[in-house]
């Protein structure tokens, strides 16, 4: 089984995300033999039921082919597939750090798109060796002669190293395997050097505990060793080692170049992060492997149980989870209108809806989650900064020196005719202009700095909408700067509804207030009685809706013949207000706590 | 399981399908109305051999148009009904097309056995007629129901429906009041309802078709129960006023959740059992099916429900507040009782609950609160 170094590679496959990177792994598998055809399932990489359900990847994961290729030689490449969003682009970073080289996958229609850049900007940091894949070649709109050209341009890969795929129809696949054997170079890593193995993912069984995803870059990681996390200085014992071929098959050692797992008694995600180096407690590695980082949160939201009786259920659901989710933070909170519940830390908006519909679905809750918002840093007037992640628990006013808001870098893009919807756009939203540029194929590279409170609310789907889906986005977090911000307030049947209040730029306040309650009162369904809507700013009314009461709701016949079908009616209609959230008298529906995500 | 003393008898037949309607009724199938009639009293004969039928107290012939039967046809399927024990002073309805209210088939229907009629005159405004694809004129409706009463029938029952689009207040009252001067005793008063599988659903939904708003409906209907009090009769449920002792008994029965036996294609029976859950079984719907299979198995059963002892409180909570002189049947749900009380839908009194104004706009809230 043991495959010499100079015949091992390990490889990510990088892509924007639609573009066919899993399908692309799943027709290597298939043609190296990993996984026979009969027992191919659509995307057998994405292992969650939401990941094969919406198409993307959220877990890293990895697996070893074997590859006989044309020199005659069986190779052994480890395929780890990297999460395709920009939520989980820390976890992108270190998988890429685990490898060698990149297969990165360019959709014959769509082109060259911001994480396609993303990407590649991070593979070159890691020194990967890239093999650039025209895919989707057999779709209509394709031009791929086109898309190898703006290869060239733009990333400066040379365009005879283009190679044509087709993922669907396994067009390419051996020419891709041929040069990832030829082109990526083979681990240097010394097996007798002290271990220095990179964590790149970590996951939660339930009976062996943390399976920890390694790629030993140094040294030789064997069951029964005592191994120690050099970011969080624990230390476990090693029950198990192994690969994924692509489940998991233990083996006796895991020596440099090698990809595969540990299993060592470890119980929580959090001591198995990501980003960290295992070593040898016995004979630790100098340093660790550079570029960890402690993964923060980005984005915060509330999430409530609509039936106060399952919050002790939320509560463990959470708990199981996290095992699972290193990024996932949460700590109760008590809303006046929604009652117990959690505020939630997500690395970005895909992450905070997987959670949500996680718990909802593995749990069998039914939540309630607010919008989502960003931790501010607000200066107090006594010296003190404390974090705000909770609109309504922003300080009095009286007492605020200062608020600052977490910036980020955008980077968008676009077709040249959409440019000045975007520039529109990204002005509106307190963008700040840092540079543009032509690159071939008509496309433009805008750069904004801009609030990440900007880009949670709604601003990928209008960039989409307002450039017919041409253009794409990618961000990062540059750091946080000062900002005019004021608390706007809701009152929902004249109480306040402390979780539909925002932080919002002054200047916008009151035009945001006047808009908020016009799109409540489209949401919010009409009730037994009128139900005034407010928005308010520092106790000034600023703008007033009023939901008309219910007119009529009755069926003019129920006879016999009639009973079964109108109580299922009536049956449905109730379990659809199982959804909507009591706050006081007034039942709201979940698409109201994110009404102020797209005010525009 | 409880007595069963109500029979419902469908008959799906219908010389045209209304646009508006969506029971269980075809058209041009009359060439199926003798082998219909043939399994239909088969089936009264022999099903449910095993529950404990009458003496039936009340009996309906609905539809469909049951009066395209030929009053032998009526004669020979209540023939089979008397067989399994019609009580003395049973009611006996029977749904007529105005169209086929002759002088002789009254008489026939008398004498086969039928004592209340029920006369589908819907309104007597031509353009609501020609709108709802009614085949009669509203000349031929008041006809029907003076040949009705001439001939005989002393409990005269008219269906009107309200809410037409092209028909004002104005006019809708008018139509209410030349009923009222026939000297009908039991009104029934329907909203057009659109539901979304008939034609008018589909001429809603593109356009063609616009319905008066929620307004305008209620207006319609709070004045035609004004105008009924006026005239002394009571408003006893959602859509039905009676003159004293002429409320409908069958319907009655049911509304108070008591158990009834369904025959014909498509028809539902409701048994209540011993320990409080209720059962309904309905029959299989097409005609030709239902034909089919009672000469296979003399019965045609297509599914049933039971609904636990619970549900079927609830059920019969969500059933009786329709019942506007007030019901026992909520008494099981006080917390559900309290709130609508609070919320001025519901008023207690003696045990009872009825529904207020307000509450009567809002029904299916207050019926559905009761359900879990």
């Amino acid at each position: 089984m043991s495959t010499p170094t100079h015949l091992t590679r390990a490889i990510s496959v990088i892509a924007h995300v639609d573009h066919g990177k899993t399908t692309l792994s799943d027709r290597l598998l298939e043609f190296t033999g990993t996984v026979a055809p009969r027992d191919m399932v659509e995307q057998v990489l994405d292992q969650l039921d939401l990941e094969r359900e919406r198409g993307i990847t959220i877990k890293a994961q990895a697996v070893r082919m074997l590859y006989k290729a044309d020199d005659g030689n069986t190779y052994q490449i480890n395929l780890i597939d990297t999460p395709g969003h920009v939520d989980f682009s820390y976890e992108v970073s270190r998988a890429l750090a685990a490898c060698d080289g990149a297969i990165l996958v360019v959709d014959a229609s769509q082109g060259i798109e911001a994480q396609t850049l993303a990407n590649v900007h991070q593979a070159l940091d890691h020194h990967l060796k890239i093999i650039p894949v025209v895919n989707k070649i057999d779709l209509q709109q394709a031009n791929p002669e086109l898309v190898r050209e703006e290869i060239e341009k733009v990333i400066g890969l040379p365009a005879e190293s283009v190679i044509f795929a087709s993922a669907r129809q396994g067009i390419g696949t051996k020419e891709i395997l041929e040069a990832v054997v030829r082109e990526v170079p083979p681990p240097t890593g010394d097996s007798n050097a002290p271990l220095q193995a990179l964590i790149f993912d970590a996951k939660f069984d339930a009976y062996r505990g943390v399976v920890t995803y390694v790629r030993v870059l140094e040294g030789t990681l064997r069951p029964g060793m005592r191994i120690q996390m050099m970011q969080t200085g624990k230390s476990f014992e090693v029950d198990e080692v192994g690969i994924f071929r692509p489940e998991r098959t233990p083996v006796e050692d895991l020596s440099a170049g090698e990809v595969g797992y540990l299993i060592a008694n470890i119980r929580n995600v959090r001591d198995s992060r990501v980003g960290d180096t295992v070593t040898d407690e016995a004979r630790p590695a100098a340093e660790p492997l550079p570029g960890y980082r402690h993964v923060t949160p980005m984005v915060f939201a509330g999430l409530f149980p609509t039936d106060t009786e399952q919050y002790q259920q939320l509560k463990d659901a959470l708990e199981k989870l996290q095992l699972n989710d290193a990024a996932l933070v949460y700590e109760p909170e008590t809303s006046a209108a929604l009652g117990f519940g959690f505020r939630c830390g997500f690395l970005g908006l895909l992450h905070m809806e997987i959670v949500q519909e996680r718990l909802e679905r593995e749990f069998n809750l039914t939540l309630l989650g607010t919008a989502p918002t960003v931790e501010y840093r607000v200066k107090l007037r006594d010296g003190t900064e404390v974090p705000v992640d909770n609109p309504d628990r922003l300080p009095d006013p009286g007492e605020i020196e200062a608020i600052s808001e977490p910036m980020v870098l955008a980077t968008i893009v676009v077709p040249s005719t959409y440019v000045g919807n975007m520039m529109e756009l990204s002005q509106e939203r307190r963008g700040q202009f840092l540079n543009m540029e032509y690159e071939p194929g008509d496309r433009v590279v805008i750069t904004y700095r801009m609030p990440l409170a900007e880009i949670i609310h709604d601003y990928y789907d209008q960039l989409k909408s307002r450039s017919k889906g041409y253009a794409s986005l990618d961000y990062e977090l540059v750091g946080f700067e000062e900002a005019n911000l004021v608390k706007l307030d809701v009152l929902v049947a004249g109480s306040p509804v402390d979780a539909l209040s925002m932080i919002v730029d002054r200047s916008k306040a009151q035009q945001q207030g006047r808009r908020l309650a016009e799109k409540l009162k489209t949401l919010i369904p009409r009730q037994l009685f009128e139900v005034p809507i407010q928005a308010a700013i520092g106790g000034k009314i600023v703008a007033r809706e009023t939901v008309p009461a219910m007119r009529k709701d009755v069926t003019a016949k129920c006879y016999g013949g009639d009973v079964t079908r109108k109580r299922k009616l009536l049956e449905k209609q109730k379990e659809g207000k199982k959804r909507l959230k009591r706050v006081g008298n007034v039942e709201i529906p979940q698409e109201a706590f994110m009404a102020v995500l797209s005010l525009d | 399981m409880e007595r069963i003393h109500s029979l419902y008898l469908h008959v799906p037949f219908c010389a045209w399908v209304c646009k508006y309607c969506d029971f269980n009724a075809y058209a041009v199938l009359e060439g199926l109305i003798p082998p219909y009639v043939d399994a239909l009293s088969r089936e009264i004969d022999t099903a449910g051999a095993e529950l404990p039928i009458g003496p039936l107290d009340t009996v309906f012939i609905g539809g469909g148009t049951p009066s395209l039967l030929t009053s032998a046809q009526v004669r020979r399927i209540l023939d089979q009904v008397r067989a399994i024990g019609l009580a003395s002073g049973a009611e006996v309805t029977l749904e007529a097309n105005p169209s086929n209210v002759t002088g002789e088939n009254v008489d026939g229907w008398l004498e086969a056995g039928v004592n209340r009629l029920s006369v589908g005159v819907q309104s007597l405004r031509p353009d609501a007629l020609r709108f709802l694809e009614r085949l009669h004129s509203g000349s031929d409706a008041i006809a029907a129901i003076r040949t009705a009463r001439a001939g005989g029938f002393a409990n005269v029952n008219a269906d009107l429906l309200y809410g037409v689009p092209g028909v004002n207040l104005a006019g809708w009252l008018e139509t209410l009041e030349a009923v009222l001067a026939e000297g009908v005793q039991h009104l029934s008063a329907y909203e057009l309802t659109v539901e979304s599988t008939t034609r008018l659903g589909q001429e809603v939904r593109t356009g063609l078709v616009r319905m008066p708003d929620a307004d305008d409906q209620l207006e319609q209907y709070w004045a035609a129960a004004a105008r009924l009090e006026a005239a002394a009769y009571a408003h006893y449920e959602i859509s039905n006023w009676a003159r004293p002792g002429f409320a409908c008994r069958h319907n009655l029965a049911a509304w108070n959740y008591q158990p009834y036996v369904g025959r014909g294609a498509g028809a539902h029976s409701m048994f209540r059992l011993e320990d409080g859950s209720t059962e309904r079984r309905w029959n299989l719907k097409g005609p030709h099916a239902y034909i089919r299979r009672i000469g296979e198995l003399a019965e045609a059963l297509d599914g049933h429900e039971v609904l636990s002892p619970e549900r079927a409180r609830g059920e019969a909570a969500m059933i009786g507040v329709r019942l506007l002189g007030g019901t026992e049947a909520a008494g099981d749900f006080p917390a559900q009782r309290k709130q609508l009380v609070g919320a001025g839908l519901l008023i207690e009194a003696e045990g009872q609950v009825r529904l207020t104004r307000r509450g009567v706009e809002l029904a299916n809230q207050v019926g559905a609160a009761f359900l879990h």
